[in-house]
């Protein structure tokens, strides 16, 4: 009677990694979609607060932006490059615009022919936003403003990236 | 002579390097995985038909509240503070000093700062208001008068340009900055290289 059961040989037990392999595949689809590649864009900077703005959400149809951040201590920072406000002799800072608006220039003209990129009076449909630090000095964020608007350029298409105060942050 | 052929039963895939490539992805990927740090934007469009060449005053015959910022005691950190004057008004207001920044200060001073800001919304609002009280036929200025005015924190700047937007005067307009250098400055320097 107690011999009947019989243990079935565990030598070929083996794991079925189909259903293991198919999650895991999934997985990395998933992450493979929601990362978002653009945010490596966005230099680390503490936003200024203002309640009034809008979501951050693409809008339909239009260009991709760029983004030009600001850092408190008078850096911009746009496509990996640096270019620094800080210097005591204004001139070495107009070069440093200058060199913006060259950098602007360029990377607008090479993104898919600038002819699409321009609206019939030659403004540009490019939005730019201004990740600036709440601590940045106005000036500097007026420069890069003069230097969007600039004959050469015309952007004109500005937005200020914010942050909502928010009651967990003690606000 | 016969050459004796595996048998094809028990040939199996292994498993076991696809699976460590896949989940070295999958870390990959979570650890690149950086959660969006802004959530909301203020549009604004620069104007088309004014450049750098010439700098024309604001038409005077608009209807407008005048919203000045200064810096003052800007060379002590601690001590620096924006002082806000509104059209010609003798109330004026001085932000906290040294301020470090909201999440950086208690909250007796964020309190401060969000009354500061909140009575200034109160005296723009009777400006426009004296202006006929409708909002889209007002226009906010925002005026940073150099030298000292271009040291102003961008923050305080667009909680300022926040009032504004609260109040529904979305037509605002900055007074340019001095550039660098001049335009015949920046000739004499091309010149003299």
């Amino acid at each position: 009677m107690a011999t009947t059961d019989i243990v079935p040989a565990t030598d070929d037990a083996k794991m079925n990694m189909t259903p293991m392999i198919d999650i895991t595949f999934l997985l990395v689809v998933f992450f493979m979609l929601t990362i978002d590649l653009s945010s490596k864009e966005f230099f680390p900077v503490d936003l200024p607060y203002a309640r009034m703005g809008v979501d951050d959400k693409p809008v339909p149809g239009e260009v991709k932006r760029f983004v030009i951040n600001l850092t408190r201590d008078g850096r911009i920072i746009f496509k990996g490059n640096t270019f620094e406000l800080t210097s005591p002799d204004a001139g070495i800072q107009d070069d440093n615009i200058v060199a913006l608006r060259t950098a602007l220039r360029q990377i607008h003209d090479s993104g898919g022919g600038s002819a699409l990129l321009r609206e019939p009076d030659g403004a540009s449909k490019v939005p730019v936003m201004i990740h600036a630090d709440w601590g940045t000095k106005w000036k500097y964020v007026q420069w890069v403003m003069q230097a969007c608007a600039h004959p050469d350029i015309k952007i004109y298409k500005l937005q200020f990236a914010i942050k909502v105060p928010k009651p967990e942050d003690g606000n | 002579m016969g050459i004796e052929l595996p048998e094809a039963d028990d040939t199996e895939l292994n498993m076991t390097p696809m699976i460590d490539i896949v989940f070295q992805l999958i870390i990959f990927f979570l650890l690149s995985l950086k959660f969006k740090t802004i959530d909301q934007r203020i549009e604004s469009m620069l104007p088309k038909d004014r450049g750098l060449a010439a700098t024309p005053t604001f038409p005077e015959d608009f209807l407008k509240v005048k919203i000045k910022v200064f810096r003052r005691d800007m060379d002590d950190k601690e001590k620096a503070y924006t002082l806000v004057k509104i059209d010609n008004d003798q109330r004026t207001f001085s932000l906290p000093r040294g301020w470090k920044g909201r999440l950086k200060e208690t909250p007796e001073r964020v309190r401060e700062y969000d009354g500061k800001i909140g009575a200034i919304r109160m005296i723009v609002a009777e400006k426009m208001k004296a202006h006929g009280g409708k909002a889209d036929e007002v226009k906010g200025e925002i005026v940073a008068p150099p030298p000292k005015g271009g040291a102003v924190p961008h923050g305080d700047i667009i909680q300022v340009l926040d009032v504004f937007l609260n109040l529904g005067m979305l037509d605002v307009v900055f007074e340019g900055a001095a550039t660098p250098l001049t335009n015949r400055e920046r000739a004499a320097r091309a010149g003299s290289k």
